[in-house]
């Protein structure tokens, strides 16, 4: 499990001093995963560059 | 990538009254020994205008009863079928069903054939051969515009069919098992084809097709509805959001199929057990 304790999060955030388009991403992601409660997450890289954010959600309908 | 970030924050466009909906449809039939069995029970669900569903389940989870129903072929047992928030009296010039056999007439040309659609929907009579054969060359067979069914193959007539069933522009296309009897290439071009002309609708043209093959679904859907063996339920729901046209190789469909394939062969399995436990 991600250690979410603010601190450690910060320091491991400021140590990868991230670019503009990283923080884009992880905020992308970071949207898709609140919102989700089942499925899957796919991240298509081209030349070191996120190119795609694909996702498939799942709910239980019985 | 900004573009295709942004393409995920808009969701699906949901209108007040859903294109096709079902609620609590249950569908029960006579078998020969004069037993009542339930094929589909207690049944919700709905498709929004310009989605394309796939509705994916075993072998007599009563798919084809409900897309009878949806067609207007057969009336449910109880609960209700709507279309445009309106119950399903009959068929009608506003939803096409594609079946698995392309059940075109033999003794007319394939152009005949579509020709045959659009006066059926009014089409003016001096329109209608243009007309054909411009979606006969959609699909790829205006050579064989002249043809008689019987001299094309399986895919080609599935194709014809698939021209004679848009041809009458219906805002739903019913699919029941439209490319179960098709080689594997057939079937790869068709699902190209069907996938294109709704694209090229853009959210105008509603899809649903039935299927037990799970990596079309996966493939074309933007919505899989999976149901249980019979009597059919509905048992889970996967929203895929991935730019078309997708590849089987996708990371994203693969891992869908595999999870549809998992639950489907997990409900098999229970329901034979449970046909064992009776």
């Amino acid at each position: 499990m991600v250690d979410t304790s603010r601190s450690q999060a910060d320091d491991q955030l400021a140590e990868l001093s991230l670019t503009e388009e990283e923080k884009l991403v992880l905020a992308k992601v970071a949207d898709i995963l609140r919102r989700i409660r089942f499925g899957t997450v796919v991240l298509v890289v081209q030349d070191g560059k996120v190119v795609q954010v694909e996702m498939a959600e799942k709910f239980r309908l019985r | 990538m900004a573009e295709t970030m942004q393409a995920f924050s808009s969701q699906l466009p949901v209108p007040v009254v859903p294109k096709l909906a079902v609620r609590e449809l249950v569908m029960t039939r006579r078998t020969a020994s004069r037993e009542t069995v339930t094929a589909t029970d207690q049944l919700t669900f709905e498709v929004a205008t310009g989605e394309f569903v796939c509705l994916l389940g075993p072998s007599a989870a009563g798919k084809t009863l409900l897309l009878n129903v949806l067609a207007g072929l057969e009336m449910p047992t109880s609960g209700e079928a709507l279309l445009d928030g309106h119950p399903i009296a009959g068929p009608g010039p506003d939803r096409a069903v594609l079946f698995q056999e392309p059940s075109l007439f033999p003794w007319l040309s394939v152009r005949g054939n579509v020709e045959l659609a659009l006066e059926l929907v009014g089409a003016p009579a001096g329109e209608r051969e243009a007309l054909a054969r411009r979606w006969l060359t959609n699909v790829g067979l205006e050579r064989w515009a002249d043809a008689q069914p019987h001299e094309l193959s399986a895919g080609m007539r599935q194709r014809a069919a698939l021209a004679r069933a848009l041809a009458a522009d219906p805002d739903v296309l019913l699919g029941d098992e439209p490319f179960g009897a098709l080689d594997a290439q057939a079937r790869e071009l068709l699902q190209r084809e069907v996938e294109r002309v709704w694209l090229e609708a853009e959210g105008r043209k509603t899809f649903l097709f039935v299927t037990h093959n799970v990596r079309e679904a996966a493939v074309l859907a933007d919505r899989v509805l999976v149901m249980s063996a019979a009597p059919g339920r509905l048992l889970e729901e996967f929203r895929i959001h991935a730019p078309r046209p997708r590849s089987l190789d996708d990371v994203l469909v693969g891992r869908v199929v595999t999870e549809i394939h998992d639950l489907l062969m997990r409900e098999v399995d229970e329901s034979v057990a449970r046909e064992m436990a009776r």
